[in-house]
Formats: C-alpha cells, sequence, structure tokens
C-alpha cells in the first residue's frame, strides 16, 4: 500500500499517526510502538513477506545469545583453571566463528535466494549452453521483501561486532526486533550499527517543538528534492536509457548528467525524509551523504555517498580481507618484489576488489552492477599506483595542490569519473552502456547544447528552469554545510583530507597504517564519539541541509515548512503527464 | 508545561489555516477558468457535460475508454429522443467516477445513471483514492503544471463551465483490426474479484444516486479482451451481496444474441474497443433496451434539444 515515503499515504497518515500515538504513549511502551507501527509499515509494503524479516531476525537473536554462553563459558573455563587463557581463545574463537558463519549463511541464504537466483540461474545456463547442455530450469519468484538488502548487513555487522567484542549480545528480542526493523530506515537504509542504534531506539525520547519543526523541515527538504528535480529530470533521464538507440551524443551525454542529479535527489532526498523521521521520534540516524559533489577523487566521492554502506564494506569486507592470512602473506611477498608502496597498494588493491565486488553486487543482481563495481576499482586502484607519477608530474608543473583552479579541476574530473560510471548503473544492461558510451564520445556536438536537441526527450524549457533553479538553491545549501564542516576544527582532518581518514583512503596512501589497527579505526563508538573519521562529521554535526534555519526560532522553521510545501505542490513533477519514479535504492 | 504546549497548539492551528488557505489560493489561481482544452481543463470531453444547461440529460455513461467508443449519445437521442452524455475518461479509476458524477449531479438531475463495467476491475491504490479526495478540495494538485501557461485571467476571471462537446463525449474510431479470441464468454463457476476498495467506491455512488432516487445500470461492453464469464459473475456476486441497493439493474452485452457483434469487422484494436460500425450496434441495442426498461421522456420535439 506503501510504495515510497514520497506519498501522500506515508507523509500525510502513517507518519503523523505513529508520531501522534507516539507522544501521547508513556516513555516505557513507545518502543514497543515503534517496532508495531515499523511491522505495520513492512506489512503496508510487502504484505506477507514480513516472514522472512521475523526469520531473519529470530535467527540473528538467536545467534548473538550463542555467542554470549561461548564468551561467558570461556571466561567461566579460564577463572576456574580448567583451560589455559591461550587455549580457552583459541577454542572460543573457533565456536565463535561457526555461530557467525551459520547465521551469516542463513542471512545471505535468504537474501541471495530472493535477489540473485535468477541472475545466478541465467550465468549456469550460460555456462551450461557453452557444453551443450540446454537448461530451462526457472527458479521460482519469491519477489523481495523491502529493505533486506539493508536489514541483512545490519544484522550481520550486528554479529560480527558481537565476535569482535565492541557489543554485547542483546537479551531483549523485542529491543533486535526494532534494530531490524526500524521503519525510517526500513526502505533505503541508512544502515546502522548496533551500538549506535540500540541506545537510542529504547530511550523513547519525547516528541518536542524542536525535533517536530526541525524534522519536518528536513522531510520538506527530502521531499523538494524527490519530487522538484528527481521525479522532474525523470522526463528527459527514462526516454533517453529507454531508448538510446534514438539520441546523439550530447543528449546522452546530458542523460547522463541528469541521471547522476536524479540518483543524488531521489536518494539523499529519502535519507532527508528518514533522519527527519527519526529526529521527530528524537532518533539520530547515521548520514549517508556529505555534499559528495564537493570531492577531488573518486575514492573520496565514495566517502561521501552512501556512507554507510562504504563504512559497511569498509569493516566488513575490506579488513578481514586485508587481514587475512593469503593476503597477508601476498602483501609481505609483494612488498619484497616491488617495493614497500607499489607492494601495499597491490595487496590493499586483493580487499579493495573484495570491496567494489560487493559493492556492485549489492546494487543489484546484474553485469552492468558488476561493471559499475569494477569500473571504480580500477580507478581507485591506478589512482593509487599512480600517485607518485602524479606528485612528480604536478611538482614539475609548479601545480600546488592546494590551489583552488587545481581544487575546482579535480572536483570536475570526479564529476566525469561519476558521470561515466553512473551511465554504465543506469544503461539496460552492460551491452547497451558500452554503446551509449561510445556514442557519447563519438556523436558529440558542443551545437546540440543550444540548438534544442536537448528539448527532444521530453523536458521543456520551464522544466530546465525549474530543475536549475533548485539546483542552484541545493549548491548554495552544500556549499554552505562544506564551509561549516571546513571550519569545525575536530572535523578538518575528516573533511578537508582525504588521504588517511578512512580504509578507502588508507589504500591510495604509501603506508596504510591503518591495516594495523583495524579495531579501533573502524570502532563504531557512541554518536557523540570522534573515533571513527568517517562518522564522526555525520554524527556531530547536526545536518540538516536546511540548517541555517534550523537554529532559528520555531516559527521560522514552520515558515520554512510551509513554504517548501507549497513549492512542492506547485514546482513538483507529479499528476496527470508524470510517471512517478520509483524509489530507486528500495529496489537494491 | 501546559502553557508551552497551549503554545505549540496555537502555533500549529495557525500554521495549518495559513497552509489551507495558501492552497486554496493556489487552487483558485490554477484551476482552468473554462471547461475547455484551451484553457487546461482536463480530460475537457468528459468534462463537457458540466457546460450543459441545467436539468437537461436523461442519462449519465460512466466509464473508461469502453464507453465513449461504444455508445453515441447524438444518434441515441435521434433515434430514441432521450438526452444523455458519454462521462467517460481513458483509465477512468472509481474514485474519479465518483468526483466526475458529484460534480456531474450538481447541474443535472438524470433518470439513470449507467456505470460501465471494465473500470471495476481496473486496481486503484490508496494513494491514487487519497489523492483525488485532497484534490477534490484543492484542485491545485491536479491542475499545479499550469504554473508553466498562466495568463492574466487566471489572476481576474472567475473559473466557469460554459462549453460543451459537440459529440456529447463520443470519440469513435475507424480502424478494424479483427479479434482472434476463441471462446468469448466461455461459461465457468469462477468469479474474478473486485477489489476491495472500487467495491468500496462502487458502494459509495449507488448509494449516492440512491439517495436522489435515481436508478443505476451496471452495462458491460462488448469486449473479448476486458470482458469474461468470470467478471460477469463477479458482478453478479456483487449483486448478490448487496440486497440493499434496490436500484441497481445490471445488463452484460457481452452475453445478449440479439446485439450481434462481428468480432472480425466491429472492433477497431482486436477486440479491446469497438469502431464506429460496433459502436453503431450498441447505441440502438442500448437505446432500445433503455426505453424498454426505464421510463425516458422524447425531447426530440422540444426546439431547446437541437444541439
Amino acid at each position: 500500500m506503501i510504495t515510497s515515503f514520497c506519498s501522500l499515504i506515508f507523509l500525510g497518515l502513517f507518519m503523523p499517526a505513529a508520531a501522534l500515538a507516539y507522544a501521547v504513549m508513556p516513555r516505557r511502551a513507545r518502543p514497543l510502538l515503534l517496532l508495531l507501527a515499523s511491522f505495520a509499515c513492512f506489512w503496508l509494503i510487502s504484505g506477507k513477506l514480513l516472514v522472512l524479516l521475523v526469520v531473519c531476525t529470530l535467527v540473528t537473536y538467536g545467534a548473538g545469545l550463542g555467542l554470549g554462553v561461548v564468551r561467558t563459558r570461556t571466561r567461566a573455563a579460564v577463572a576456574s583453571g580448567a583451560l589455559t587463557r591461550r587455549k580457552a581463545k583459541a577454542r572460543s574463537r573457533t565456536q565463535m566463528r561457526l555461530v557467525v558463519a551459520a547465521a551469516v549463511l542463513v542471512n545471505l541464504g535468504i537474501l541471495v535466494a530472493v535477489k540473485y537466483l535468477g541472475f545466478l540461474s541465467e550465468i549456469t545456463q550460460g555456462l551450461l549452453g557453452l557444453v551443450g547442455i540446454e537448461s530451462t530450469l526457472v527458479p521460482p519468484a519469491i519477489g523481495m521483501p523491502i529493505g533486506i538488502s539493508f536489514y541483512t548487513l545490519q544484522a550481520i555487522s550486528y554479529l560480527i561486532d558481537i565476535y569482535r567484542g565492541t557489543i554485547s549480545p542483546e537479551r531483549n528480542l523485542l529491543k533486535l526486533a526494532l534494530f531490524m526493523s526500524f521503519f525510517p530506515q526500513l526502505m533505503e537504509g541508512p544502515i546502522c550499527r548496533y551500538a549506535d542504534m540500540a541506545p537510542q531506539l529504547s530511550a523513547g525520547a519525547p516528541v518536542t517543538a524542536t525535533h517536530v519543526t526541525s524534522g519536518a523541515l528536513r522531510i520538506a527538504w527530502g521531499t523538494a528534492k524527490i519530487l522538484i528535480v528527481a521525479d522532474r529530470v525523470n522526463l528527459f533521464v527514462k526516454p533517453v536509457f529507454e531508448h538510446p538507440e534514438q539520441w546523439g551524443g550530447t543528449v546522452i551525454a546530458m542523460g547522463a548528467v541528469l541521471y547522476t542529479l536524479q540518483l543524488y535527489c531521489d536518494f539523499s532526498g529519502t535519507m532527508d525524509i528518514v533522519l527527519g523521521c527519526g529526529r521527530i521520534f528524537g532518533i539520530q540516524l547515521p548520514e549517508n551523504f556529505r555534499q559528495p559533489f564537493f570531492s577531488r577523487t573518486a575514492s573520496e566521492f565514495w566517502q561521501r555517498w552512501h556512507i554507510t554502506l562504504g563504512a559497511w564494506l569498509r569493516d566488513y569486507v575490506f579488513y578481514p580481507v586485508s587481514l587475512s592470512r593469503p593476503v597477508k602473506r601476498f602483501a609481505r611477498v609483494a612488498r619484497e618484489h616491488l617495493g614497500t608502496r607499489t607492494g601495499s597498494v597491490l595487496s590493499g588493491g586483493v580487499a579493495l576488489f573484495a570491496v567494489w565486488l560487493a559493492n556492485g553486487l549489492w546494487h543489484g543482481a546484474g553485469w552492468q552492477y558488476i561493471a559499475f563495481g569494477m569500473y571504480y576499482f580500477v580507478i581507485i586502484l591506478a589512482s593509487g599506483l599512480l600517485e607518485p607519477v602524479f606528485a612528480r608530474l604536478r611538482n614539475t608543473l609548479h601545480i600546488k595542490p592546494s590551489s583552488r583552479p587545481w581544487i575546482v579541476l579535480c572536483v570536475l574530473r570526479t564529476w566525469c569519473i561519476v558521470f561515466v560510471g553512473e551511465l554504465i548503473f543506469r544503461a539496460n544492461g552492460l551491452r547497451a552502456g558500452i554503446r551509449m558510451l561510445s556514442t557519447l564520445v563519438t556523436d558529440f556536438s558542443p551545437a546540440a547544447l543550444v540548438n534544442g536537441s536537448l528539448l527532444a526527450p521530453g523536458m521543456d524549457l520551464a522544466d530546465f528552469a525549474v530543475v536549475g533553479i533548485f539546483v542552484v538553491l541545493l549548491f548554495a545549501v552544500s556549499l554552505r554545510r562544506e564551509r561549516a564542516e571546513a571550519k569545525a576544527p575536530e572535523d578538518a582532518s575528516a573533511t578537508t583530507e582525504p588521504q588517511g581518514s578512512s580504509a578507502r583512503a588508507a589504500t591510495n596512501a604509501s603506508n596504510g597504517p591503518a591495516h594495523n589497527t583495524p579495531q579501533t579505526t573502524c570502532a563504531t563508538g557512541t554518536p557523540t564519539s570522534a573515533a571513527a573519521p568517517g562518522y564522526a562529521v555525520a554524527f556531530t554535526s547536526p545536518a540538516s541541509p536546511a540548517e541555517p534555519l534550523a537554529s532559528h526560532a520555531l516559527t521560522l522553521r514552520i515558515a520554512g515548512v510551509l513554504a517548501l510545501v507549497l513549492c512542492i505542490v506547485v514546482f513538483g513533477a507529479y499528476g496527470s503527464g508524470y510517471i512517478p519514479l520509483d524509489p530507486i535504492y528500495a529496489k537494491f | 508545561m501546559k502553557r508551552t504546549t497551549m503554545r505549540m497548539l496555537a502555533v500549529s492551528a495557525l500554521a495549518l489555516v495559513v497552509l489551507i488557505g495558501a492552497l486554496a489560493l493556489l487552487s483558485r489561481l490554477m484551476v482552468p477558468k473554462n471547461n475547455q482544452t484551451s484553457f487546461g481543463q482536463i480530460d475537457a470531453t468528459a468534462m463537457g457535460v458540466l457546460g450543459e444547461p441545467k436539468n437537461t440529460l436523461d442519462v449519465l455513461f460512466m466509464g473508461d475508454s469502453e464507453v465513449y467508443t461504444s455508445i453515441d449519445p447524438l444518434s441515441m437521442w435521434r433515434e430514441y429522443g432521450f438526452t444523455s452524455y458519454d462521462v467517460s475518461t481513458s483509465a477512468q479509476p472509481l474514485p474519479y467516477t465518483r468526483s466526475l458524477l458529484t460534480r456531474a449531479l450538481e447541474r443535472q438531475a438524470p433518470r439513470l445513471v449507467v456505470l460501465e463495467t471494465n473500470m471495476l476491475f481496473r486496481k486503484v491504490t490508496m494513494e491514487d483514492a487519497l489523492w483525488r479526495q485532497v484534490a477534490e478540495v484543492f484542485p491545485v494538485l491536479e491542475y499545479h503544471n499550469r504554473w508553466k501557461s498562466l495568463k492574466s485571467i487566471d489572476i481576474s476571471a472567475e473559473p466557469k463551465a460554459t462549453w460543451t462537446d459537440p459529440n456529447k463525449g463520443f470519440c469513435p474510431r475507424d480502424s478494424v483490426v479483427p479479434s482472434s479470441v476463441q471462446n468469448h464468454m466461455k461459461p465457468t463457476d469462477k468469479a474474478a474479484e473486485i477489489p476491495r476498495l472500487n467495491q468500496f467506491y462502487l458502494d459509495r455512488i449507488i448509494a449516492l444516486c440512491q439517495e436522489r432516487d435515481i436508478p443505476v445500470l451496471l452495462l458491460s461492453t462488448p469486449s473479448t479482451i476486458n470482458w469474461n464469464a468470470k467478471r460477469h459473475n463477479a458482478v453478479e456476486n456483487y449483486l448478490k451481496a448487496h440486497t440493499e441497493f434496490t436500484n441497481v439493474a445490471y445488463l452484460d452485452l457481452n452475453l445478449e444474441e440479439g446485439l450481434d457483434i462481428d468480432w472480425a469487422l466491429d472492433t477497431c484494436d482486436g477486440g479491446d474497443h469497438l469502431n464506429q460500425q460496433g459502436a453503431n450496434k450498441v447505441t440502438t441495442f442500448v437505446g432500445t433496451w433503455l426505453t424498454e426498461h426505464y421510463s425516458l421522456p422524447d425531447h426530440r420535439e422540444g426546439a431547446n434539444y437541437h444541439s
């Protein structure tokens, strides 16, 4: 029944009803109410597939308790002197690994069954076809429950965090269930950590005027991004990507740019709605975006776009892989033979490969997603390998890396990389993507920018004008936030210095010191802790894009909400003549 | 504590009032100033019903494209004397039918309302229904796109409806594409299901007519693609379950032998819609049937009806 957060049903009925019920509930009953609302929301979107979420929650809960039992037993054995400390540790590690592996397998198994079975059978059929066997086996389509790609990752992080000793297992099943299903983040994340969420979700914080108005302001801002930009741009993006053969290179280039804009507005807009809803319940969810279009490198871009997925892959794919024995051995050998720098970049590359394969696959079952992952893998690895060359080049040309024109040039280069990546990502299959890229290169003519060709796919001048004005507003808000973050002294290292602040950048850095101490860097910490650099900025800054208003009086915020609502009503791309855009990330 | 709560309530109430006022103003600005396409009217052909002189229509035909391709109000008037209008829009969802009917009944007091049954099976989401309800109150939701084409008249003029469609909503099709469907209307015990939200709206529409003593006829126009025995049974089941509606009758043209539709010649798109020739047959058959079953006046003598 709910197809998008950006709907009258959700924003006009469900959310107000949930907030009202939450507000009048006694504090202790509030978490339970949130759980009921979350299950209701899930039911309204995915119906009976709710069972899969419940199974996933039960398995994760049981495994968490199991890990707890192993840990207490080990402790007891050591205390009673039955085992030496070292032996006990080794045994408990083996047992815990078994439990984690089993539970992760179940969770991933469900994910694979609903999301990748079609793709896998396509591949097997292709392979069988190569050796001459015709197979027509079609796996049954179960349908994908909403948010499975998000809550599965949360479940895995919960278990691994227990294994690592960062958190202790949750004894209250309902609390874990709420962590897995909290409805604002149900559809498109952000992907949260248990340590951050558990205390907030069970607090039952009161509904205050400040929370409601700043939450509503952020919701309105997100809705505006989606309805005014993402949905309007669809008039152009949809025809171009559905029938790429009809369009010239210039239109395709514009299509790639507008699709990137659409994806950004749709996803970050949904995140604004999600975080705004969370705030109304007094819950601070982690930021998923940090002005990505100010990034100077591709790897920095990915620390600022879908931050929580990047952080998850860093903590649960990158570190485990780079610390695994074969990779460590490879690293040693590579360093001996190729020199310290190249050797460690290459060995980091193994883990980087795993991260980008996982990133591509996470987005969907299809070769274009794998190609998308590999595209970034190659770019980021190459930039790591070639960095000394670039540095020498800069020196010879006397370019100061901190000079403004140079920074602007780097940012523009990042944009181009991103536009091409998103074109591959959106194309109807890998082959179509490659064809579009070749058209873009061979058939680009600047004249087509002004001769009216750009009006052919479906956006008229007025549409371009509205989108343009809103993008300028968006840019102004982002620039303000970017400056504010750069000024904040404790954040400076994380925001202005991309290298070394988190794992991805560490692969580019010569000696990735982070490799040796993952536990300290990946500690999720409390929302106010500045220990995890990637998160710290997100958590500590209040982080509404409409922040300038948020610190002012209540009435000003309400006026902001009203103004945004009226703008959305008039300039939103909805109703007859528009095809609503399904929330893009909800299908991943 | 209490004082801040009161203040919060007061501020929220004020905000709500401002919002409603602004939406009303915007609606007044954006709504077309006449019911014509050139004024920005959506579905002008059907909305032409609002421009008909007061209380001059005897029958309203409501539904989706099945109606405007198969029922010709002008020939019906010529042959049988009663006046009618096709208040039909392509892919009409039932919440919209209800809005259209409510608006038409503000000016007209028909003796019969005919609902084409294909639309009973068109899936309507809660979101669509809610949207329609809000758009009824604030038309800016429906006409917001007119910001691109606003003129000074939109500020100065009162909205009015003076235009009417010369064909009274009828949009005949000329092409001939035969239908290849075999066993059309093969009997079965199984029944399709009218979606629950549609049942809710159908209930409301019939009740609205019952309040005004207007009989309702559910009509299934001939279509090999849209109609089948399961759907027929679903309509029958609906009527059996709602004996409280004493004003409803059902006519399934797919089962009427006398109609004699030739599926090789009378359809314009392989059995989805009828063409002009099929429409002629339906118009004659329905005209006869309606004059036999309802007491409909003959206006052919009245000078006021020659339009």
